[in-house]
This record gives C-alpha cells, sequence and structure tokens, in this order.
C-alpha cells in the first residue's frame, strides 16, 4: 500500500515539475517579437509590413524590397485604411485606380474580419436566437425564443416558459425539409446580436455537408441553399454581414481552401493557399480593390492579397515565425476555450 | 469509527450544509434578481453571448469548505496526540486512516449533491437544458476542488515532520492550481472523468503521512 502511495505522489511531483518548471524559464525569459502585421498596397503593388526597430523600438513601415516608407507615404499608399486620416489632413484623393470614391464609399466598403480558432474550439451553447431580419422598427429586436437543431428538426424554445413553441417548430422544420435539409446540421453560423445593420440570420451546414441559409422574414422563414461545386465537402462556414453586403460569409473544405460566399449564392474560391480554422487564425482586411488576408499558423504568416471582384491572387507573403520558448506540459492554450493537460 | 468522526464534526457539518447550501441558493437569488428586473429572455441573452453561468460566487466555496473539515477532523486529533491511541486498535493503521477519510469523502460528496440538486431545481424550471447544464458543468471542477482541499489538507496535517509538511502544502497548492487554471465555462467537460479519478487517486497519499506517523518521524 505505501508503495502504491508513494508511486502517486512522485507521479504527482513529475507532472508538476513539467508543468511548472518550464513556465517558470518561459515567464523569466524576454519572449521574441514577431511583427505580423502586414497590409498590401495596391498602388504601390507591394505588401507594406510593420516592424519596431531601433532602442527605442519605433514602428516603422518597410516594402517588401526593403524600401522605407514614411509615415505620410503609408498613408497615402493605403488610402482605403488610412481614409480617416487622409480626410482630416485634406489629402484624401478624388480616384483611386481612376475610380471617382468618397469617404463613406470607402467606409461602407472597408471589411475587416478577425477569425480565432478559440471561438470554435470551445464547448459553445447550441441555442441561437433567430432575429427578424424584416423588423417593422429600423432597429433589430431580440426574438422571445431560441432554435436548437436535434436529428430530427428545428426546435424554437419559448423563453417565458422554457417550453418548444410546436407550430413555429413545425413550420421552420417543413420549410427546411422541402429545400432537402438533412437533419442534424453539422455547423450553425450566425452574428446573434442586435447591435448591427441588418440581420442575415444563420448558414448551416445539414447532414450531407449542404450549405443552407435560414433566415427569418416577416416571420416567416427563409430558406435558400448554395449550389455547391461537385467534389467540394465543406466543413466549417462563417456568417458575416459587411456593411456594403458585398458577400455572406466565408467557407472552409476538407482541402482547408477558403471560400466566399457571395450575395448572390456562388460559393467562390480564393488564392489563400490553406487555412485551417481550428488551428489558424485568420485575418482579412479588405477595401473595394483588394484584400489582405493574414493566416497565422504555429510556424508562419502566411499574408495573401486578393483582389476584391473575383478573390484570385494577386501577391503573397510568407514569414516565418521565431519560438524559442521551452516546451512543457500546458493545461490551457491559446486556440481553444478547453481544460486538460497536453504537451 | 464513523460514530466517532460524526461526533467530532458535527457542528462543523451542520454549519458546512448551512453555508454551502446558502451560497447556492444566493446564485438562484441572483438570477431570480436578474429575472425579475430584466425577464428571462435577457437571462438566456448574456448566458449566450456573455458566458454568464450565475455561480461564479461559489467558486472557492466547496475549496473552503473541503479545507475546514480536514482541519476540523483531524488538526484536533494531531494536537491532542489522539491519533496515536486510535493507531494502537486492534485494527491495521491503513483500515483506521481509510475509513476516517472515507467519512470525510462521504460528507463532502452528500453535500456536494445536495449543493447541485439545488441549483438544478431551480434552474432546469427557468433555463433550458443546454443552459443549465453549462451552469453545473462549470461548477464541477469547483466541487472536484473541495474534495481534493479536504483530501490534500489531511495529508499535510497528518504528517508528523514540519519539513515534510511545508513539502506537502506546497503540491497540495499547486495540485489545486489545476482546478482553477480555466475561467471558460465547461471547459473543463472533456477532462473531468479524469480529473475525478484524479482526486480520489490523493486519497493514498495520506498511507505516506500515516506510515511515517506510525514510524515515529517527528
Amino acid at each position: 500500500m505505501r508503495k502504491i502511495a508513494d508511486f502517486i505522489l512522485c507521479f504527482i511531483v513529475l507532472v508538476l515539475l513539467v508543468w511548472q518548471l518550464p513556465w517558470l524559464i518561459n515567464f523569466l525569459r524576454t519572449p521574441d517579437s514577431n511583427n505580423t502585421f502586414a497590409l498590401y498596397s495596391s498602388l504601390a503593388d507591394d505588401f507594406i509590413c510593420n516592424q519596431f526597430v531601433g532602442e527605442d523600438k519605433k514602428l516603422h513601415r518597410y516594402g517588401t524590397d526593403g524600401r522605407e516608407y514614411s509615415t505620410a507615404e503609408t498613408d497615402s499608399l493605403l488610402p482605403c485604411f488610412f481614409m480617416r486620416q487622409l480626410v482630416a489632413d485634406g489629402r484624401f484623393p478624388d480616384s483611386i485606380h481612376g475610380r471617382a470614391v468618397t469617404p463613406h464609399e470607402v467606409l461602407q466598403t472597408n471589411i475587416s474580419i478577425r477569425l480565432n480558432p478559440r471561438d470554435i474550439n470551445g464547448n459553445n451553447i447550441a441555442l441561437y436566437p433567430l432575429i427578424e431580419s424584416m423588423p417593422k422598427r429600423v432597429d433589430l429586436e431580440w426574438p422571445d425564443d431560441m432554435f436548437r437543431i436535434t436529428d430530427t428538426g428545428i426546435e424554437f424554445i419559448k423563453m417565458e416558459t422554457n417550453e418548444v413553441k410546436t407550430q413555429k417548430s413545425r413550420l421552420f422544420t417543413e420549410a427546411l425539409q422541402e429545400k432537402g435539409f438533412s437533419f442534424p446540421a453539422l455547423w450553425v453560423s450566425g452574428n446573434p446580436s442586435v447591435r448591427k445593420a441588418y440581420d442575415e440570420g444563420y448558414l448551416i451546414l445539414d447532414a450531407q455537408h449542404r450549405l443552407f441559409h435560414l433566415k427569418r422574414c416577416a416571420g416567416r422563414p427563409f430558406v435558400h441553399e448554395f449550389p455547391i461545386p461537385e467534389g467540394v465537402i465543406l466543413t466549417h462556414v462563417f456568417a458575416i454581414e459587411p456593411a456594403a453586403r458585398q458577400f455572406r460569409g466565408l467557407a472552409v473544405d476538407t482541402e482547408n481552401r477558403l471560400y466566399v460566399l457571395t450575395s448572390d449564392y456562388r460559393i467562390a474560391l480564393t488564392g489563400v493557399e490553406s487555412f485551417q480554422p481550428v488551428t489558424d487564425r485568420l485575418m482579412i482586411l479588405g477595401n473595394m480593390f483588394d484584400w489582405t488576408v493574414s493566416v497565422l499558423d504555429d510556424y508562419a504568416i502566411h499574408h495573401y492579397a486578393l483582389d476584391a471582384t473575383d478573390y484570385h491572387l494577386i501577391r503573397r507573403l510568407d514569414r516565418t515565425l521565431s519560438d524559442s520558448s521551452l516546451p512543457g506540459l500546458h493545461f490551457t492554450s491559446g486556440d481553444d476555450r478547453f481544460c486538460y493537460p497536453r504537451f | 469509527m464513523y460514530y466517532k468522526e460524526w461526533i467530532k464534526t458535527r457542528w462543523y457539518l451542520l454549519l458546512m450544509f448551512l453555508s454551502t447550501s446558502g451560497f447556492a441558493g444566493y446564485c438562484l437569488l441572483r438570477l431570480h434578481r436578474v429575472i425579475a428586473l430584466k425577464g428571462i429572455g435577457h437571462v438566456w441573452e448574456i448566458m449566450l453571448t456573455h458566458d454568464v453561468v450565475f455561480v461564479d460566487y461559489l467558486k472557492y466555496v466547496p475549496l473552503v469548505a473541503g479545507l475546514l473539515l480536514a482541519v476540523v477532523q483531524f488538526a484536533p486529533e494531531m494536537y491532542h496526540k489522539c491519533l496515536k491511541l486510535t493507531l494502537h486498535l486492534p485494527v491495521s493503521h491503513l483500515t483506521v486512516i481509510t475509513q476516517m477519510l472515507g467519512f470525510g469523502v462521504a460528507i463532502v460528496l452528500v453535500c456536494d449533491i445536495l449543493n447541485f440538486i439545488i441549483l438544478w431545481s431551480y434552474m432546469h424550471q427557468v433555463l433550458a437544458y443546454e443552459l443549465w447544464s453549462r451552469c453545473l458543468l462549470t461548477a464541477l471542477p469547483w466541487y472536484l476542488a473541495g474534495l481534493a482541499a479536504y483530501l490534500l489538507a489531511a495529508w499535510t496535517i497528518l504528517e508528523p515532520d514540519w519539513r515534510r509538511r511545508v513539502f506537502n502544502l506546497l503540491v497540495s497548492l499547486l495540485v489545486i492550481k489545476i482546478y482553477f487554471i480555466s475561467d471558460a465555462p465547461a471547459s473543463y467537460n472533456g477532462f473531468l472523468p479524469y480529473l475525478s479519478v484524479f482526486t480520489l487517486a490523493l486519497l493514498p497519499l495520506n498511507w505516506i503521512s500515516i506510515a511515517r506517523f506510525k514510524e515515529g518521524k517527528e
């Protein structure tokens, strides 16, 4: 018995050492600084990268050829990103690439999207409010019910009584089944908030990996299926509601290819080589001319400059990241919201 | 043996049941107040969008309750040198200490189950299954921490050598930290079965302290 107890104590001490010692060493060491921000400038046809250099770690901006740009030059080369500064300085151009533009138009068409693996790797609640997409008032209103998708249909639960609304549940289940939806859902994505300009409901992957758009219009179900190209099996979809309604969201397939779900229900393949939603971070900063898509994985950051009209690749910049931290036992990770031991 | 433990701890057990149930009741009262003030829809909304679980006030309650139970049960034994007498009974010393700890573990588990019944009895009426189960699963590691705190505190108190007692304390603090690493709701779900086994595996540590006590280590 004593031997068993001694073994347990040794095991616990070993686990604690493998957990706490690397943490302490990494905590005491200065971490590597990885400058990961870069934006594509269609005017310079190059990426402009941020770097903190010198004793005072001041921000400098460089092109990929090593040329340094002043702050004013950077503002001019990225007129959509620094629009407010250019307007304040009275330097905002009348046209960009021969196209007349206004600050309001730039503001409407600029997009900023961030996808973090933490958002999907977690025990998220499988309840969703279906906001009225055509409200009588200007502001969106939180509904009095929430839905869950079961193996056999969609269930609306009235919050006040915590009971299933059978009539509404049947109406929406039949609407989905009429369009060929197979229960249960593999993936549901929406933006459950009333603090936004408009609501486009949910993008739902059914059991057959078919993609459907569900929203509530004047209390009635609206269901539309996205035609998916042959051979493409979608695994993740992300509903996005940009101010100018240029597109409906993003999707990723089994080959880690990134697609844009257009407003006319097309699935447009982008020039992004690989994006794994469960491990990689994605940032898209876009304007009416081009998008800068940055995909950060464990070893490198990949910047892709895409054309904003058909999402083809214009330029690409890859940077490897340095990581000198000591490996050890961890219970949490920046990539998920789970707690369990992992190396 | 169990009667002796009951006589020793009965007033503390009453306090423990009342205080932990009181904290569980207070959490429900907070939930009820929010429902009364802002409506049940607001509760569902903030639970969905802001990770609110309404059981935050319980976080360290089982830990303190388990810790104090070990102190009430074992500190007088060590202080009044009663343990020496207990270990002279015609029963194996490991059986004696396992029975004493078994009494404490059973009490902690009964208290935990009572707390969960209190929480569930109200929550399941006003919240969907997905919401109330998330609240209870968020609180579960904290209740396991209470059990771990009881076993580790007993291990430390029963240790006869002061230097070794400091080592036990350090190990105990780091082990307890495991139960409170993540603040994300229901983040321990997949790890909970293993964490439960790990928690129960802390019981044999007390055999080391008792064996050292029998060996006459000071």
